[in-house]
């Protein structure tokens, strides 16, 4: 190319080929130097080596069938068991309520306008719905179980168009029907004396997938406000409150989840009276929610360190008085700032109901850990149940880090 | 307009209003619920004991436990006290919480370097570590692992390495270092101790040296030399005085028509899995502070450190390490507490840990007894391990 004869300059010219494209990427995140390319081709390695092996076992050597053969009891554990529910006829009763969940996340959509909202949605209707169409035979998954499921996506279209086209579509219409179909699922679960179909299943019976995400909805409802409170309290100026606030927080801080869990079942019967009803699911349930709250606290307390006191003090100014202040300014921001931080408490408090198992609770891991020491065939099956285990849980929590993090950027944190 | 009579006011607000009587209202009243609530529970419990007949108090400490512990580290008769078993499990636990904690933080460091690693696949690699074992319950990975080693063969048809390690379903036997006499093995663990002290003087003496006359010292080398030269010395005197090394090899050897195996060291399957767990897991969350850490420190730095021609690794351990420290080890702290809680979930796969051991200590023992001690040690751990962060997080910062 020759020199520009305008200017007499040399000419510009296109960016070496090493440096662009595909080679050019390459070379910048594969092979920049000779260090970094003996590092990539070792780790190249290591994964190829990995993934032949891995892939060769997931698909020739494992046997799945220890997965099949539980199927839908990853799910309700016990719950339809003879024992638990006698005439085996209590399986609609979580799909029920998993229909109005579905119900719940069609209006979301509509109310949160979309986005990630719309997908875990759809995701969710479509993949419940595919279940239905798993190869059991009859005689092991029945019509009624698979229409059931199928049920979804209409229940889905059904809260859509609630949301749509009624007043319901309100942020506070959303928030009563949560709670509403929260306690609807607790009724529709535990049954009702006398009603045909409801017959009562003890809670000791309850087990699952269920379980551990009933326990973490409940956890995680209310662990939030009551974290908050003893952030406040121990950020208070008064001596007493704030005491109070340090001795719970870091009891519960202190000592493992296992063993307060363990103590509700020994010596919370001891501390009420004797006929005093409170059943030991109940009891973890309130375990495991303090034990929340108390890290939740320290992460809110922290989001309220890091908050400019100019904020408190503006609102001040402008006359807002100090319950207002902290309730529209100060909590506002101080959560926002550490929404990672809650939602990761929010896993922790989800990961953790799998220790339910001290006080004799069924949940998904117990189950499945029943289920192969009561057949030892498929003792040998163990790894595969456990990976199985693993991702069940896996996809869950990934799920919440990947709202939380649209949430974050949806409210434009770290940017101002 | 309504006039407020005056016994209800104070200083001339009406007491409603009143800020300095509404907190302490507030106050009295927070502590009272609070105190009734203790009191009443404490009442409940005393009430219980005498009319169901449980038994309380901490009697019970000096009876013998009479019932077997798994895996101890500490030697261990089933005619020993409760007191000297609760000693036992404590024990275990601090072990493999030490144990993975050292642990935990190296492969944390290493894997939350990996993340920031230039080369994609490295960082992928780690991403995908950290996002896996993060978000998978612990007991679920202690399970995999612990049935992983379950599926191992029998001791008879197990592993032999070289004829002194044994791979099997019972665990990993190892040769290991074994006590000869207290007399000679207690000397030379106090000469080995001498020798480190001496290392790590001398260390500190070589590195002012090389900072204040700029004159290359080799501080690391110098100190291992001195321990290293200290500790030989002390063991060859103590076998010439004495007549016996202070500590010998034991080799594990199977015994008996099950192959049990004696000598050595056996870790059980149990402690494997729960290390192998508990480090995976807790390295998982090590890596993304050790990123957060790292990420913190202005990229100014590094390019600095860049721009005088120091290699990568070596920006990393002399520029952007030590800055980052500040940043990591106020959440390591929690993580090592952490671990140490997460630990209890031991007795899920049948190691004696402290909770375990105290679970199964109810049965013969009153519960309310054990729960406090239990919960006494467990925050005794927790505040140790706080002491030692928040001393370590004291050197750095003089340093800085």
């Amino acid at each position: 190319m020759a020199a520009d004869p305008d200017t007499m300059r040399a000419p510009v010219l296109p960016p070496p080929r090493s440096e662009v494209g595909v080679v050019g990427w390459m070379h910048a995140n594969l092979f920049s130097s000779r260090r970094n390319g003996a590092l990539t081709l070792g780790a190249s390695v290591a994964v190829l080596l990995g993934l032949w092996f891995g892939l060769r076992w997931t698909l020739f050597s494992a046997d799945w069938s220890v997965i099949a053969q539980i199927g839908g009891l990853f799910v309700i554990g016990q719950y339809n068991t003879d024992q638990a529910c006698p005439g085996n006829n209590c399986f609609w009763r979580p799909q029920v309520a998993l229909l109005l969940v579905t119900m719940l996340l069609g209006m979301i959509w509509v109310v949160a306008g979309g986005g990630v909202a719309k997908r875990i949605a759809l995701g969710v209707a479509i993949v419940v719905a595919a279940f239905a169409f798993l190869p059991y035979g009859f005689d092991r998954m029945g019509l009624d179980v698979r229409v059931l499921l199928l049920a979804n996506l209409p229940a889905l279209a059904l809260g859509w168009a609630l949301a749509r086209y009624t007043p319901l579509g309100t942020t506070r219409w959303i928030a009563i029907l949560s709670v509403a179909t929260f306690l609807l699922t607790l009724l529709l679960l535990r049954g009702l004396e006398g009603v045909p179909g409801m017959q009562p299943v003890a809670l000791k019976d309850w087990g699952g997938l269920m379980l551990n995400l009933l326990l973490a909805v409940a956890g995680i409802a209310l662990s939030m406000p009551i974290g908050i409170g003893l952030a406040l309290g121990r950020r208070s100026d008064l001596p007493i409150v704030k005491l109070l606030c340090v001795v719970f927080i870091e009891v519960f801080r202190g000592v493992p989840l296992i063993t307060l869990l363990f103590m509700s079942q020994v010596l919370v019967p001891l501390a009420f009276p004797e006929d005093f009803p409170l059943d030991p699911l109940p009891r973890a349930a309130i375990v495991i929610t303090l034990f929340s709250s108390a890290y939740m606290a320290e992460n809110i307390r922290g989001g309220l360190q890091a908050l400019h006191p100019g904020q408190a003090e503006a609102a001040r100014a402008l006359g807002l008085p100090g319950w207002q202040t902290m309730l529209l300014i100060s909590l506002p921001q101080a959560i926002r700032n550490v929404i990672p931080a809650i939602v990761g408490q929010f896993i922790a408090l989800f990961k953790d109901t799998s220790l339910v198992y001290i006080i004799g609770m069924l949940d998904i891991v117990e189950f499945s850990r029943a289920f192969i020491q009561g057949n030892p065939e498929y003792l040998a099956s163990a790894r595969e149940l456990f990976i199985f285990l693993a991702l069940v849980f896996w996809i869950f929590t990934y799920g919440m880090s990947y709202v939380s993090g649209r949430v974050e950027r949806h409210l434009g944190v770290g940017v101002r | 307009m309504t006039t407020i009579p005056r016994s209800l006011t104070y200083q001339g607000i009406p007491i409603w209003r009143h800020v300095r009587v509404l907190q302490w209202t507030s106050q009295i009243v927070s502590g009272v619920v609070a105190v009734s609530l203790v009191v009443w529970f404490f009442v409940n419990i005393g009430q219980a004991i005498q009319e169901r007949n449980i038994p309380y108090g901490f009697g019970f400490l000096s009876r013998a436990y009479q019932t077997p512990i798994g895996q101890h580290f500490l030697p261990y008769e089933s005619s020993d006290t409760f007191l000297y078993a609760l000693g036992v499990a404590a024990t275990n636990t601090i072990i493999v919480a030490v144990v993975g904690i050292v642990l935990a933080i190296l492969l944390g460091i290493f894997v939350g370097v990996g993340r920031l690693s230039g080369n994609w696949i490295v960082s992928k690699i780690a991403t995908v570590y950290i996002e896996f074992f993060r978000n998978v319950p612990l007991l679920v990975q202690l399970f995999f692992w612990f049935y992983i080693l379950l599926a191992l063969p029998t001791v008879r048809e197990g592993y032999v390495i070289a004829q002194s390690v044994y791979i099997n379903n019972a665990g990993i036997s190892l040769p290991w270092p074994s006590a000869t006499g207290m007399g000679g093995t207690g000397l030379w663990l106090a000469l080995a101790a001498l020798g480190t002290v001496l290392g790590v003087a001398v260390h500190r003496w070589q590195s002012r040296r090389e900072s204040l006359t700029g004159r290359t010292s080799y501080p690391v080398l110098y100190g291992c030399a001195v321990a290293l030269l200290v500790g030989a010395a002390g063991w060859v005197a103590v076998w010439a005085v004495l007549g016996e090394p202070p500590f010998v090899i034991s080799d594990p050897a199977p015994q008996g028509t099950f192959g049990r195996i004696s000598g050595g060291f056996t870790a059980s399957a149990g402690l494997l899995a729960l290390l192998i767990g508990l480090v995976m897991y807790t390295s998982s969350f090590i890596a993304e502070i050790v990123r957060a850490g790292i990420q913190s420190v202005g990229r100014g730095q590094t390019e600095a450190a860049s721009a005088l021609g120091l290699p990568p690794m070596k920006v990393l351990r002399h520029v952007t390490f030590p800055q980052a420290l500040r940043v990591i080890i106020p959440p390591l702290i929690s993580q090592c507490l952490n671990l140490t809680k997460n630990s209890s979930l031991a007795g899920a796969i049948g190691y004696s840990d402290l909770t375990n051991v105290a679970k199964t200590m109810t049965q013969t023992a009153p519960a309310v007894s054990i729960f406090v001690l239990i919960m006494l040690a467990y925050l005794g751990m927790s505040l140790t391990w706080s002491l030692i962060g928040n001393l370590y997080n004291r050197h750095i910062r003089f340093e800085g």
